[in-house]
């Protein structure tokens, strides 16, 4: 995606190795200012490292950042323009939510006259007004979530990272921090979040880039991934009982059928209806393949994961 | 026991360094059994006779006693005992009727110039001068045992001394053992991603490290306070008439605190090796440095080894400002050298931060 006026994060040829190891390859990519980006890859794909470099916490070997035309690394004024979201709870237990963000919003650079208003507004928006006086260590894993993203956003940043922001929490609470990120997106901040879940991904992202071996194989909005590998398809997955024999194996290869790295699962596309589904069925057991399970689904980034790596990405 | 297995660091710590820091504690605490303390005498000879000369060369040739080179003024004297460069002064006095050797060895007084909190220094020099006397007098069995007199020089009185010593004494200690206390919360910000937050601010590591500074150094303020006003409050020590100058003190020896905590610790890259070795360089400085025994006791080589402790300077300012009552100039080199060691450990603090952010 070419830059354009709203571009607030750009990321050219990034490379970085360290020692024999490959970190980042050549990584593109950008994000618009109201945008959310959902990273996705496995451990040592690359996510990390790339937070590491848009954060200036580590120098490339090759490529440049830029945000909001400034250079990371090079320009000291990039450090107010963007919040960082460790995946750990990055707060003080034995302070309140409150004193957790005046000590984090003054070591962050924030103003101290400006600190009250900006700690109150944080909380407001992270619906933890109510819980302000509370000990950070007497919080849900749910609240402390939403008070670490917070403590983040409370130099109003242009680009918000987040590496993992709802590990841990249950399905309610995460929903509220989608909805509390929906609204920085809503407010016109730009957000980068690495995750591995994918259903995250698809329910809160704009678009999605995936990440291997330090290369984006594919970025894009949900949609336009799915239907580039799936087109007006659907996603077949069969779990089998047992490892195939080889004449089993040729039969499901032959079928555009991959098996799921280290697994008993298959996956593929399916354009026809229940009758080739059916025809599929009996092949594989004419073809010796004893199948457990088979689902027709709608494609999604999970399928869109398998396809781009060969393997199965599993929160 | 696996963890402490694979980090060498502990597993020093642990059990080397102990054996270590034993055989200098050993070292120290055996040379201050008093076998072999020789107090440091500065003379004063009046008289100038061959008999004074004699006496002098007897006492220098004691194994007992650690005679200055030469001899001095009597208000020399007096001031090297007074600002603790010699523990004890001889005045070997003119009598003016002592031009024969015989009146000499009978009614020459000595003054035994003393700082009151040594009083084992001025018990050691009467007993050799008395000694010394009795050996060259001609008829040593006949003859009265000289005239010693006692001058206090230092303080008020041996008892106040003693408890203004151990009050600065005890507060170096805790300055240092909750300087280290407050600079391993670094680990633990580094553990839970607060200083990974910090470091991609815009002020980076510097604004931690500094805070965390300023946060030391009031701490240890506060700290020393307390142990002071107890010692004014039950003991009498004069603090409301020396506050300005404990103040000052008491800052630049919190500021050094502080600084030498900060930098030790980020030396290391665990939290266990940072605390195992800032605890018992803590200890060590402290023996050295006369929190735990006066440096007067210790041997001469280990005396000038405390030097290099902060503890060494913060007690030589409280000592001038309780014990001797000196001006402010007095001030000037331990303040400035305990100033010096802050702004030093700070710095390096600050470096060390930036290389454990990246690990």
């Amino acid at each position: 995606m070419p830059p354009t006026n709203n571009t607030v994060l750009s990321v050219v040829g990034a490379s970085k190795s360290f020692g024999a190891k490959v970190a980042l390859n050549g990584v593109d990519l950008s994000i618009n200012s109201g945008e959310i980006l959902a990273l996705i890859g496995h451990n040592g794909a690359g996510k990390t490292t790339l937070i590491k470099a848009i954060s200036g916490r580590i120098r490339l070997d090759a490529g440049e950042i830029r945000i909001l035309d400034r250079k990371v690394g090079t320009d000291p004024s990039v450090r107010n323009l963007f919040g960082l979201v460790p995946q750990s709870i990055a707060l003080y237990d034995h302070l309140t939510a409150r004193e957790n963000l005046e000590v984090l919003g003054r070591l962050c650079g924030v103003p101290a006259r400006e600190i009250p208003a900006a700690v109150s507004s944080a909380l407001e928006q992270m619906d933890l007004a109510e819980r302000a006086n509370d000990r950070t260590a007497n919080l849900s894993g749910g609240m402390q979530r939403r008070l670490n993203i917070a403590a983040g956003t409370l130099h109003h940043p242009k680009l918000l990272l987040l590496d993992e922001p709802t590990v841990g929490v249950d399905l309610i609470a995460r929903e509220g921090i989608h909805d509390q990120l929906r609204e920085l997106r809503r407010e016109g901040m730009a957000i980068l979040l690495t995750t591995h879940d994918l259903e995250q991904a698809e329910e809160l992202a704009d678009r999605a880039a995936v990440i291997a071996n330090g290369q984006v194989l594919a970025i894009g909005e949900t949609r336009s991934l799915v239907s580039g590998i799936f087109g007006d398809g659907k996603e077949l997955i069969l779990t089998l009982v047992d490892d195939p024999d080889p004449s089993g194996v040729d039969f499901l290869e032959s079928h555009n059928l991959s098996r799921v790295e280290g697994g008993m699962t298959w996956t593929g596309r399916v354009t026809g209806g229940f009758e080739q589904v059916s025809a599929l069925s009996s092949g594989a057991a004419s073809a010796g393949v004893i199948v457990d399970e088979i689902r027709v689904r709608e494609p999604g980034l999970r399928g869109v994961f398998f396809h781009l790596t060969g393997s199965d990405l599993t929160p | 026991m696996l963890g402490m297995l694979r980090d060498r660091g502990a597993l020093a710590m642990s059990f080397a360094v102990p054996a270590v820091f034993f055989l200098i504690f050993a070292s120290i605490f055996a040379a201050t059994s008093g076998e072999n303390f020789q107090p440091r005498v500065a003379v004063a000879d009046e008289l100038e006779s061959q008999w004074s000369q004699t006496l002098i060369t007897i006492l220098r040739d004691s194994t007992n006693l650690e005679l200055m080179d030469g001899t001095y003024p009597a208000d020399e004297v007096r001031r090297l005992v007074r600002r603790g460069a010699a523990d004890a002064g001889l005045l070997i006095r003119d009598v003016s009727q002592a031009n024969d050797s015989s009146a000499s060895e009978r009614s020459v007084p000595f003054t035994v110039v003393s700082d009151p909190s040594r009083g084992v220094a001025t018990s050691v020099l009467t007993g050799q001068v008395q000694r010394a006397y009795a050996r060259i007098s001609l008829s040593s069995f006949l003859t009265r045992a000289p005239i010693v007199e006692e001058e206090n020089v230092a303080g008020r009185d041996a008892g106040q001394n003693n408890i203004a010593y151990s009050a600065g004494a005890v507060a170096v200690l805790f300055l240092l053992l909750s300087a280290v206390h407050g600079a391993v919360t670094l680990f633990e910000e580094r553990e839970t991603g607060i200083l990974e937050r910090i470091v991609t601010g815009p002020g980076a590591t510097v604004v931690l490290v500094n805070g965390k500074f300023l946060y030391l150094v009031v701490q240890g303020f506060v700290q020393v306070a307390v142990i002071f006003l107890v010692a004014w409050v039950v003991h009498g020590v004069d603090l409301p008439g020396h506050v300005w100058q404990w103040t000052l003190t008491t800052l630049a020896a919190a500021a050094a605190a502080a600084g030498l905590a900060l930098a030790i610790t980020t030396a290391f890259t665990t939290r266990q090796q940072a605390q195992t070795f800032a605890n018992i360089s803590v200890l060590i400085l402290s023996a050295l440095g006369g929190s735990m025994v006066p440096r007067f006791l210790m041997p001469r080589v280990l005396q000038e080894v405390g030097w290099v402790t902060p503890n060494a300077w913060a007690l030589e300012a409280y000592t001038s400002i309780f014990w001797r009552d000196e001006s402010a100039a007095a001030l000037i080199v331990p303040v400035g050298l305990l100033v010096v060691a802050a702004i030093l450990g700070l710095a390096i603090a600050q470096r060390l931060t930036r290389r454990l952010v990246a690990l």
